[in-house]
């Protein structure tokens, strides 16, 4: 599996660290501790398209959101996460 | 009280030696050098400042830092791009240290000297490129990685930032590798490993390509 990062390009896998689901966004301040169980330890078990968090560690140290199909690693969009500086990918 | 001394000594220094290595019979196929004694400043925008630092790099530089992988060479300095937002400049003598570019950067960018953390090393020669390709899975060929050609990437599990410099004057491609100083001496190895069968030409220099 490749990855092209929005920074660097195309590159191995190997380059990259998973983090996880995207999706899941901290409850408010304030939420009920069955909000933050979730929140901290339940995981959707997706076959199919998924977004995810990938770190290019051995790269541009760039986090990345991806959206993988989990069943063929078909990758459909990469973008820089939240956060990530420059909000104009380089390629 | 104990004395300190601060004598800035080579992560290459007990690996190094120069001289031939590998394969005998043959003109040397890849060139190792080991650049010493360079200052390495890493800048980084400040949040939100990434359009104030574009500006002053361009005023301390007089050229557009870059914002793609790419190497920009200015008389003095050379511009490597390491990420979204940042990048090193490395000289020589000085003239871009610390000091200096804290003045420069200092409403934009955070600044970290880089210049004893890392080992630069120069490889170069008709098999550079077989040699490197043994160990990085980037396309090295000049269609894809012309001179000026920057990258963040992991060679042997190491990360480096590499980039395609000027050619030798006999035509030859030359890629310069910064490796942090830890990893230098295992990164060395293995690359006088994947050297050895097309015969290797060591050497260390202060002259920076
Ligand atoms: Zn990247």
């Amino acid at each position: 599996m490749r990855i092209v990062c929005p920074f660097c390009g195309e590159r191995e896998l190997g380059e990259f660290t998973y983090l996880g689901d995207a999706k899941s966004a901290r409850p408010a301040a304030g939420a009920s501790e069955d909000e933050v169980f979730d929140y901290v330890y339940m995981r959707d078990n997706v076959a199919g398209p998924m977004s995810e968090y990938w770190y290019h560690g051995g790269g541009c140290r760039a986090w990345l959101k991806v959206a993988r199909n989990t069943l063929t690693h078909e990758i459909s969009s990469v973008e820089p996460a939240a956060g990530v500086g420059a909000k104009q990918a380089a390629r | 009280m104990a004395e300190f001394s601060w004598i800035a000594r080579s992560p290459l220094e007990k690996a190094l030696v120069v001289g031939g290595y590998g394969a005998r019979g043959t003109t040397a196929g890849v060139s190792l050098t080991e650049i010493r004694n360079f200052d390495l400043i890493q800048v980084m925008a400040r949040r939100g400042k990434a359009a104030e630092l574009a500006k002053a790099a361009e005023t301390r530089f007089g050229v557009t830092a870059p914002n793609a992988p790419n190497a920009v060479r200015v008389p003095d300095a050379t511009l490597i791009w390491s990420g979204p937002d940042q990048f090193l400049v490395l000289s020589k003598g000085g003239i871009h240290a610390m000091e200096k570019l804290s003045q420069a950067f200092s409403q934009s960018a955070s600044l970290s000297d880089q210049s004893h953390a890392r080992a630069l090393i120069s490889v170069s020669g008709g098999k550079a490129r077989s040699m490197l390709a043994k160990l990085s899975s980037l396309d090295l060929h000049p269609a894809a990685f012309p001179a000026g050609t920057a990258a963040a990437t992991a060679v042997d599990h190491t990360s480096i930032n590499l980039w395609r410099g000027s050619d030798r004057p006999d035509g030859q491609a030359v890629f310069n590798l910064l490796v942090f100083a830890t990893f230098a001496e295992s990164l060395w190895h293995t690359m006088l490993d994947a050297a050895a069968e097309y015969s290797v030409e060591i050497s260390h220099s202060e002259a920076l390509a």
